[in-house]
This record gives structure tokens, C-alpha cells and sequence, in this order.
């Protein structure tokens, strides 16, 4: 079959920077560091925060379950690693701050490990049924992987106010450097198209797309011949989409394939869509056929200043320290860790922060990349050239809303729908004025949660 | 021969004279009668009350300036005394005014900053580049190592419209001669730093400290923070520890030598006066074993 890796599907807007995918794309996934400690956050999904279930000095099993929480838009955690609970405190998190986290110490070194799972010939969906999957899901704590972090149980299940149609595999890694996703279409697309399968069981839905930028023609072809191979998979279709920034953002991909818009400020089961990650599908399969919880995931740790970039299979917990360490560590050049990747990742400060089930990323950038980088330079005013406007993908207005935050005319920047910014740092990449047009508007929205809480009187 | 140009002149200009006239008095006749019949009535309270304000239109009320207080004090007296840069001189006036009796409401509200780490005390996980705002800077997590210290990039200072705070070496600074209590600091700072307290006296005995992380991280990331050890309590029980940071109970606090003794045996030195004439804050005496270690 001939791939048309020019990818046509597209939506208005949208940068292309550099790729950068190289240092990392052909390294094959392999078993993370050999840890000594973890720290599995409570709170790794967006939802309700995980109570913990064991108390200081507790022995726990590799894949049990350690924290828990009742309510509905949650995932619990599990521990990846045999251990013991040496104290649960407080641990670095990219985006809370200081976050509790249940810390586990191996009862010795664990050892490096692959995926246990391996898909059977004999696999057919029909022997499970859709609440079998919803629970096995939820119980395996499973969330999006591919940055969000929003549990999955609660997308798939079906929900008689929003009927699902179309279930949309998200494939596309547009963010520069990141190849996990990649990497994972590649060595695990059996196990993919297992998730998908059941995905597509329990969320009643009709037909399948799975998005694939056109820049990995590989994996294109690679999953087009794993579904030839697979029986009753006709209605899911390998999309070809244009290789463009970000693609992979869950509106996007929704324009681009179905011309679809999710209304603003909705969600995309209001227009009977469900968009999951690669990772997440294949996390699926692992759950529901042999009952593994979310307990490792495959994290890509790039950037010019890894002395050994590549792919790898790390527990759950595992500090960012150890990571690169294990990757040979960082060159003297190195000024700046993300975790993600460079347009939407959050700079870390604290090389002791955890990766989480959300962490797809650990990307290290040198002295001279951030010299070069528009903030170290001097921000100039705005002549109103109006390159934000043709690149931003929800179609809004950055710089009235950035100039509206900084001279703090709040409703001003509400008016222009400041809250339907997904924070992508396309208008801050294409800004030739070098305003921090993100920034502020990221800061903007924080003002705002301030004010709604606050009222005065 | 020029009266005759003149009187030509004249015969032509008139009937633009007159009408000008007309209209202009026309239009007099209207405004008069729409003056007396559209006569708006502002209650002379409302004047009276707004003289009595300081029109600084600071929005420490909670109202857009003086003008929309005054109107809405009148309408609703349980509001009287929301004026903090008037304080009890302005309230009583505009309780004069609407004839009611104002209780003495206790000391005035006066901010204080809960964090007395200098640049040198503080440790610092990574350079904060972006945008020179606390509110922008506190969003990226863990930048200076303490999650609830002061990050002095001046929200506060910018808040306030009376030049009462600074921010010295790191520190944020209240100079209390200027300051007039109008909370606008306490709600500009994103770590919720700055209290608003009852000063009851020239000099304010406070704990400025807000880490509640445990004792032993506390003291690994700052000299100057509060690491929960409850020796102050032991000397008085207007003291109290939770979360691992001592608190001051201000309405029950006066100036006493158990509350001296206390502020001197604290080992990290978070026990210190504020106020108009407070003395210079004094440094702990060795360097916390902990950091050392660290």
C-alpha cells in the first residue's frame, strides 16, 4: 500500500520550528535507570487528589495500588517498584509547586526492566465487555499521556448525554525533540491497535482515525501494515496529517481530520469526539488483557546538552536526577531542563521533581540555545504586524489580550476570550518584537482565578 | 459715501444678528425648563460624606473610588468604616453626618510581611528570566527554593499607592508612617504573604515567616525561617505552632517580658518587631547546622 505521507489534514494557523527529532528518533526504547527510591505523586491527573492508602513503613508490592480517591474525574496511583513506604512528604512538581508524594525505597536496587506485556495471538475484543474495560481502566489508573493528564476512564465511558462517534489516535508528537510516541508506534503497534480496539468497545464509537504527522512516514506504514494483519479493524484509518505546530493539540487534530470546532470553553465529547495518545491506548491494552496498572511509561530524555539521548522505559517516580543521570549525565553547556519539550514543556528548577504518568519528556537545552531564545533578548513594542494573529490556532488575538493583562484591564483580556488560550507559544515563537505574548497571557488567567476567588467586600 | 457701504453692510448683517439671537435664546428657554423639570436631587448627605473621605480612591472599601462609597454608606451603614486610609477620624465623621454612634473598632489594621529573608538568606534553585512579576514568577514552581517566601519582584510595592513598601536587599520593607491600611499589598501578593493585623501598639512583635514545609527542610533551604520548634510557646501562649510555623495570636499580644524572652531564645531569629520605630532585625548567631550540611 503507498503511503501519502503529505499529510493534507490541517487547520488554520499553526508554526513549524525545527524538528530536532534526529538526536533520539532512531534510539530504540529501552529499560530506564535502576532505581534506589521513588516518589509517586498523589496528584498526577487533573481531578480530585489521591488519598494515600498505606502508612509510613509499609511494605508494598510492585503494582499496588497506594493511593486512591472516590471521586468521579480521578486515577489512583500505584507503586512501581517492590519496596518499603519510607515517608510521605512533600516533592517538586512542575506545575502544583510542592506536592505530596508517597516515597518509596527498593528493598533493593529493582532491576532494570522491559514491558512485561506481550499481546496473545488469541486477542479478540469481543471477549470483553465495555464496563470490563471502563473499570479495569480506572483500576489501572490510567490518564492521558500525552501531557494533560485527564483520566481516561472518565473519556471512554460511555455517557448517554454526549454519544460518541469517532475515537481519534492521537499520534501526531508535534512538539519538537519528543519521540516517545513515535518509538512506541514503532515497537509496540500490535499492542496499539489492541488498545484502540478495546477503546473503541467501550466507548461505543464508529470509526477510528489515528493521526500520524506526515514527518514519521515509518510509522505510517508501519501501523497500515499491523491493521492489514489484524481481523475486524476496517473502520480505523491510518490520517496522514500535515507536519505542523500543534498539530497534536486535542481541538487541532479535531479541525484538521473531522473540519469539526469543539465550542469554546467545551470539551470534545460535546461534538461526540475522544481523542487519546498513542502511549495512553497501548496502556489500555497492557490494563484490560493482563491487568497491569500504569506503573512505568516510556519518557524521551533529548536535548543538546544529554551526553546519551534516547528513549526509555522508566518506573513511575523516578526523579529527573536519576533519568539523566543515567543518561550519561549533562554536558557543562546545559542551562535549562524542561519537562516536555521546548514550545509547551514547564522549565524545572528542582532536578529532584518525579516524572509523572503525564511526563513525555525530559528535554535538556544549553547556554547558547537560551541566549538565542527571545526572552534573554530585549523586548521592543509591538508594531502591530499581526503575525500572532495568522499562527494562533484557537484563532484569537494575543497581543490585545497580552497588552490587556499587562496594563491590567482584566475584562478587557476576558472579552477576548482569554481563557480559550491553550498556551501552545506559537505567538511568542513568531513574535518579531520579542513580547513574552504567552507569558502574560498565562499570567493573565492566573489573575483571574485570583479574582473570581477573592471577591472584595 | 462709507455710512452708505456701512448701512449696506448693516441691512445685510441683521437678519443673522437677530436670528442668532432667537435661537440662542431659544435655546436658553429649554435648558431653564429642563433644569427645573428634570432637576436631578442629590441627598446633601452624600456630599457631606464624600468631603469627610480622604478622595484618594485607593478601592480599599472595595468600591470603584470615594464618590461610589459614599453613595453606597448611605444606603447601607453596616459599610461605615470600611475606609482604611481614613480610619477612625473618617468614620466617626460620616457617622456624625448619618447620626449614628460608632463603637471604638479596636486598633488599626496595618499590614506585616510574613518573610524577613534578605537576598543572602535565601536559596536559589534557578534564574528566573521571564516576565518580572511575582504573580508571573510564582506560576513556575520552585524557582527560589522556599514555596512560600517573598520572591521581591515588587507586586506588592507596585500596589501601593502611598509609597509605604520597598523592597530592601531582597526584603520587603513597610515603612508604617506612610502606610494607611488599605490592604491593597495584602491582595496584590500571590503567596498571600502580607497579613493585615491589628497594631495595637507603636511595635508589633510578629513571626515573619510562611513556610510550613517541616523544620528540617525549612532550615536546609533558608537561615532566617521559621523551623516550628515551639520554644516561643513554651514561654507564652500567645504563641502557637501549627503546620511548623509558629503564630502570633495579635488580638491577645502586648508588650511583656515572657514575649521578650521568646522573641530573643528563637533560634532562627523569625521572632522580630515591626512598626514605626522598630529596631533592626537581629541576625541568628551560627549558621544552622542543617545548611552546613546541605
Amino acid at each position: 500500500m503507498k503511503v501519502n505521507v503529505k499529510g493534507r489534514f490541517s487547520f488554520p494557523g499553526g508554526i513549524h520550528p525545527p524538528e530536532k527529532k534526529d538526536l533520539s528518533r532512531e534510539v530504540e526504547i529501552q529499560p530506564g535507570p535502576a532505581v534506589k527510591e521513588v516518589a509517586v505523586m498523589l496528584s498526577q491527573h487533573i481531578g480530585a487528589v489521591c488519598q494515600p492508602l498505606n502508612r509510613k513503613g509499609d511494605a508494598v508490592q510492585a503494582g499496588q495500588k497506594i493511593g486512591d480517591c472516590d471521586a468521579f474525574v480521578s486515577a489512583p496511583v500505584h507503586s512501581p517498584i517492590t519496596g518499603k513506604v519510607k515517608e510521605i512528604a512533600l516533592r517538586s512538581h512542575a506545575v502544583l509547586g510542592r506536592s505530596s508524594a508517597i516515597v518509596i525505597e527498593a528493598f533493593s536496587y529493582s532491576p532494570t526492566r522491559r514491558s512485561y506485556f506481550k499481546l496473545k495471538d488469541d486477542f479478540d475484543e469481543k471477549n470483553y465487555s465495555a464496563g470490563q474495560i471502563c473499570e479495569a481502566v480506572r483500576q489501572a489508573g490510567i490518564v492521558g499521556m500525552g501531557g494533560a493528564g485527564f483520566p481516561t476512564r472518565v473519556k471512554i465511558e460511555p455517557n448517554p448525554q454526549m454519544p460518541k462517534e469517532t475515537l481519534i489516535i492521537n499520534g501526531c508528537e508535534c512538539e519538537p525533540y519528543i519521540t516517545c510516541d513515535y518509538r512506541i508506534m514503532l515497537e509496540w503497534t500490535n499492542q496499539i491497535i489492541a488498545g484502540i480496539k478495546l477503546a473503541r468497545k467501550a466507548s461505543g464509537c464508529s470509526q477510528v482515525f489515528i493521526a500520524i504527522e506526515g514527518n514519521k512516514p515509518k510509522a505510517i506504514e508501519v501501523m497500515n501494515r499491523a491493521l492489514e494483519s489484524f481481523a475486524n479493524s476496517d473502520s480505523i484509518k491510518v490520517i496522514p496529517v500535515k507536519t505542523k505546530y500543534p498539530q497534536g493539540g486535542e481541538r487541532q487534530l479535531i479541525k484538521a481530520i473531522l473540519k469539526k470546532d469543539v465550542p469554546t470553553g467545551g470539551i470534545p465529547p460535546m461534538i461526540g469526539v475522544v481523542v487519546l495518545n498513542v502511549a495512553t491506548a497501548a496502556a489500555i491494552a497492557e490494563a484490560v488483557i493482563s491487568d497491569l496498572p500504569l506503573t512505568h511509561r516510556v519518557v524521551t530524555v533529548t536535548g543538546e546538552a544529554v551526553a546519551k539521548p534516547g528513549n526509555y522505559y522508566v518506573p513511575i517516580g523516578t526523579s529527573v536526577e536519576d533519568l539523566i543521570e543515567f543518561c550519561g549525565g549533562v554536558t557543562k553547556k546545559s542551562a535549562k531542563v524542561l519537562l516536555g519539550g521546548p514550545m509547551m514543556g514547564i522549565a524545572i528548577a528542582d532536578l529532584k521533581t518525579p516524572i509523572t504518568k503525564a511526563t513525555n519528556a525530559i528535554t535538556v537545552l544549553t547556554k547558547e540555545q537560551i541566549g538565542r531564545a527571545k526572552f534573554a533578548r530585549r523586548q521592543t513594542a509591538c508594531i502591530c504586524c499581526g503575525r500572532c494573529l495568522e499562527v494562533c490556532p484557537e484563532n484569537l488575538n494575543p497581543t490585545k489580550i497580552a497588552h490587556a493583562v499587562k496594563y491590567n484591564f482584566l475584562d478587557v483580556a476576558e472579552s477576548y476570550y482569554i481563557s480559550a488560550c491553550m498556551e501552545c507559544g506559537c505567538c511568542s515563537y513568531v513574535c518579531p518584537a520579542n513580547i513574552e505574548l504567552t507569558g502574560y497571557i498565562k499570567t493573565g488567567k492566573i489573575f483571574l482565578a485570583r479574582q473570581k476567588k477573592k471577591i472584595p467586600g | 459715501m462709507i455710512l452708505a457701504n456701512v448701512l449696506e453692510l448693516w441691512s445685510s448683517v441683521w437678519p443673522a444678528g437677530v436670528t442668532m439671537l432667537g435661537l440662542g435664546s431659544g435655546f436658553a428657554l429649554v435648558l431653564l425648563i429642563a433644569s427645573e423639570k428634570l432637576k436631578v436631587t442629590v441627598d446633601p448627605k452624600i456630599e457631606q460624606i464624600h468631603e469627610a473621605l480622604p478622595n484618594l480612591d485607593c478601592g480599599a472599601c472595595g468600591f470603584a473610588g470615594c464618590g461610589q462609597y459614599a453613595k453606597a454608606v448611605l444606603g447601607d451603614p453596616e459599610l461605615l468604616g470600611k475606609c482604611a486610609p481614613g480610619g477612625p477620624e473618617t468614620s466617626s465623621k460620616i457617622a456624625d453626618v448619618l447620626n449614628l454612634q460608632v463603637s471604638d473598632s479596636g486598633p488599626q489594621q496595618r499590614p506585616i510581611v510574613r518573610c524577613r529573608a534578605c537576598t543572602a538568606d535565601k536559596t536559589l534553585y534557578a534564574q528566573y528570566q521571564g516576565i518580572q512579576s511575582c504573580i508571573a514568577a510564582n506560576a513556575l514552581a520552585n524557582v527560589q527554593a522556599c514555596g512560600f517566601g517573598c520572591l521581591s519582584f515588587g507586586d506588592c510595592t507596585r500596589a501601593c499607592k502611598f509609597d509605604a513598601l520597598h523592597i530592601v536587599d531582597g526584603m520587603t520593607i513597610v515603612d508604617y508612617e506612610k502606610c494607611t491600611g488599605c490592604t491593597a499589598c495584602s491582595k496584590a501578593c500571590p503567596r498571600n504573604l502580607i497579613e493585615m493585623v491589628p497594631f495595637g501598639y507603636e511595635n508589633m512583635m510578629i513571626v515573619a515567616c510562611n513556610s510550613k514545609e517541616t523544620g528540617k527542610s525549612t532550615r536546609s533551604i533558608c537561615k532566617v525561617g521559621c523551623i516550628g520548634c515551639g520554644i516561643c510557646v513554651k514561654q507564652t501562649d500567645v504563641f502557637s505552632v501549627e503546620d511548623n510555623l509558629a503564630r502570633i495570636d495579635f488580638t491577645r499580644y502586648e508588650p511583656n517580658e515572657q514575649a521578650e524572652t521568646a522573641m530573643n531564645k528563637c533560634p532562627t531569629k523569625v521572632i522580630i518587631y515591626r512598626g514605626k520605630t522598630a529596631p533592626e532585625p537581629p541576625q541568628p548567631g551560627k549558621k544552622p547546622v542543617a545548611a552546613t550540611k546541605a
